[in-house]
């Protein structure tokens, strides 16, 4: 496909997507969050779903060969790096969908953080371009290297490959294991209905509010 | 003088049909809005969706895309943009970085780029229909303080690990990429690192 039809089509999903998580109020940052300081897991919850239905997609266009998952290696680089993109996004109080979406709104808060995000990634591309770490996708082998402390490559097809069992069957493995986390916060839903309201999170330093405030709204 | 009149005509002609189609779009909004008050569409935009309709079409959606160029990721197309606008100020002056031609050459026309912009403008028009577009500021210093370092650590940690949270959720971990679940325990790890230091700050 050419590159203007390529980025049609990313254009179009990705209006979809401002529109639906704009009218929905989704935010990956407060299904963290909130899970862990106020208990409230209306995010959750829709995350989780979403990760279900995408895990049994992927795998089941993976058994077949079809599709195009993401091919790098993976390595120590890879959970320093989300770390401190964990502790970012709660400190922003926006993650990298919701300050499109938030921008798109007119809250200048979420402009900010995208600036700051792009300076952020430019300062790192200083840091790279004198230590070369992690290594070039050019690279990258896809074994492990202790060295550079990579992990290599593997994903559903791989395990495929190597054991000859099709990719969609661990999917499904994994998709149970995402119903039972899922069932678990239902549960846990059910204990909470009755007690008296959860704590409600005041709105300093939020892009999103915390999710019972956005539903007083 | 001829040419002044010329530029006088061409500027006055064009100023009012920017007038004239500022009006009729302002006109089609309203026309719009009257008509399909009643109608079941404009519910869409008076109450919240269900997070988990929205999520769900999503993934319905994503799994499309990922079929044809590949999954919903943001971070890839946020690093062009910052090469994009770097090349902007710094011209050539960007190729004596490494980073900008090993690992992310600067070009328009990588896909994810217009995620970002779609999902920018998706929003906007939602927000616009619903009547929820409006300028909202930050009040506190200590917003904008946290909204700052918050931007830096998000855009740092993208760079180093190669994903951002929706290639973390959203692509790696539903492709059981081994780096999927790296990414997961560390992005909940860091989430709970900053909802301590959130909590302090929400206390003080």
């Amino acid at each position: 496909m050419s590159e203007v039809g390529e980025s049609l089509i990313a254009f179009i999903f990705g209006s979809i997507v401002g529109l639906l998580v704009q009218r929905s109020r989704f935010c990956n940052t407060a299904a963290l969050r909130d899970a862990i300081l106020f208990s409230s897991y209306r995010n959750t919850k829709a995350m989780l779903v979403a990760m279900m239905v995408l895990t049994f997609g992927f795998t089941l266009f993976m058994t077949f060969g079809e599709g195009k998952p993401m091919a790098f290696d993976v390595g120590l680089n890879t959970f320093a790096g989300l770390f401190i993109f964990g502790v970012g996004m709660v400190l922003a109080g926006a993650c990298t969908v919701s300050t499109w979406v938030k921008a798109g709104e007119g809250n200048i808060g979420a402009v900010w953080a995208l600036i700051f995000t792009f300076v952020g990634m430019f300062l790192f591309s200083l840091v790279w371009s004198v230590n070369y770490w992690p290594p070039a996708p050019s690279a990258m082998t896809g074994q492990a290297n202790l060295q550079t402390l990579q992990l290599g490559f593997a994903n559903a097809s791989t395990l495929q490959d190597k054991l000859g069992i099709p990719a969609v069957f661990f999917g499904l493995i994994q998709v149970g294991v995402l119903y039972a986390i899922y069932r678990a916060i239902l549960r846990k839903e059910a204990r909470q209905t009755g007690d008296q309201n959860p704590a409600l999170g005041c709105s300093v330093g939020t892009i999103c509010p915390p999710s019972e405030t956005a539903a007083a709204e | 003088m001829n040419f002044i009149y010329m530029f006088a005509t061409i500027t006055t002609t064009l100023f009012r049909d920017m007038i004239k189609l500022c009006s009729c779009l302002q006109e089609t909004v309203w026309c719009c809005r009257a008509h399909l008050g009643e109608h079941k569409v404009m519910e869409f935009f008076k109450k919240t969706l269900d997070p988990v309709i929205a999520l769900t079409a999503i993934a319905v959606l994503d799994i499309f895309l990922f079929l044809i160029v590949g999954a919903w990721t943001v971070g890839g197309g946020e690093t062009m943009m910052t090469g994009l606008i770097a090349e902007f100020f710094m011209g050539e002056d960007l190729k004596r970085l490494p980073f900008w031609n090993l690992v992310f050459v600067p070009d328009a026309g990588y896909w994810k780029i217009y995620i970002s912009l779609g999902m920018l403008f998706g929003a906007f028009v939602g927000a616009k229909l619903s009547n929820e577009f409006y300028l909202r500021f930050p009040r506190r210093v200590s917003e904008w303080v946290m909204i700052t370092i918050g931007g830096l650590f998000m855009g740092i940690g993208i760079r180093l690990a190669f994903v951002c949270n929706v290639s973390t959720f959203f692509g790696l971990a539903p492709q059981m990429n081994m780096g999927g679940y790296l990414a997961v325990s560390g992005i909940v790890a860091g989430a709970w690192v900053g909802s301590m230091v959130y909590k302090k700050v929400l206390e003080g």
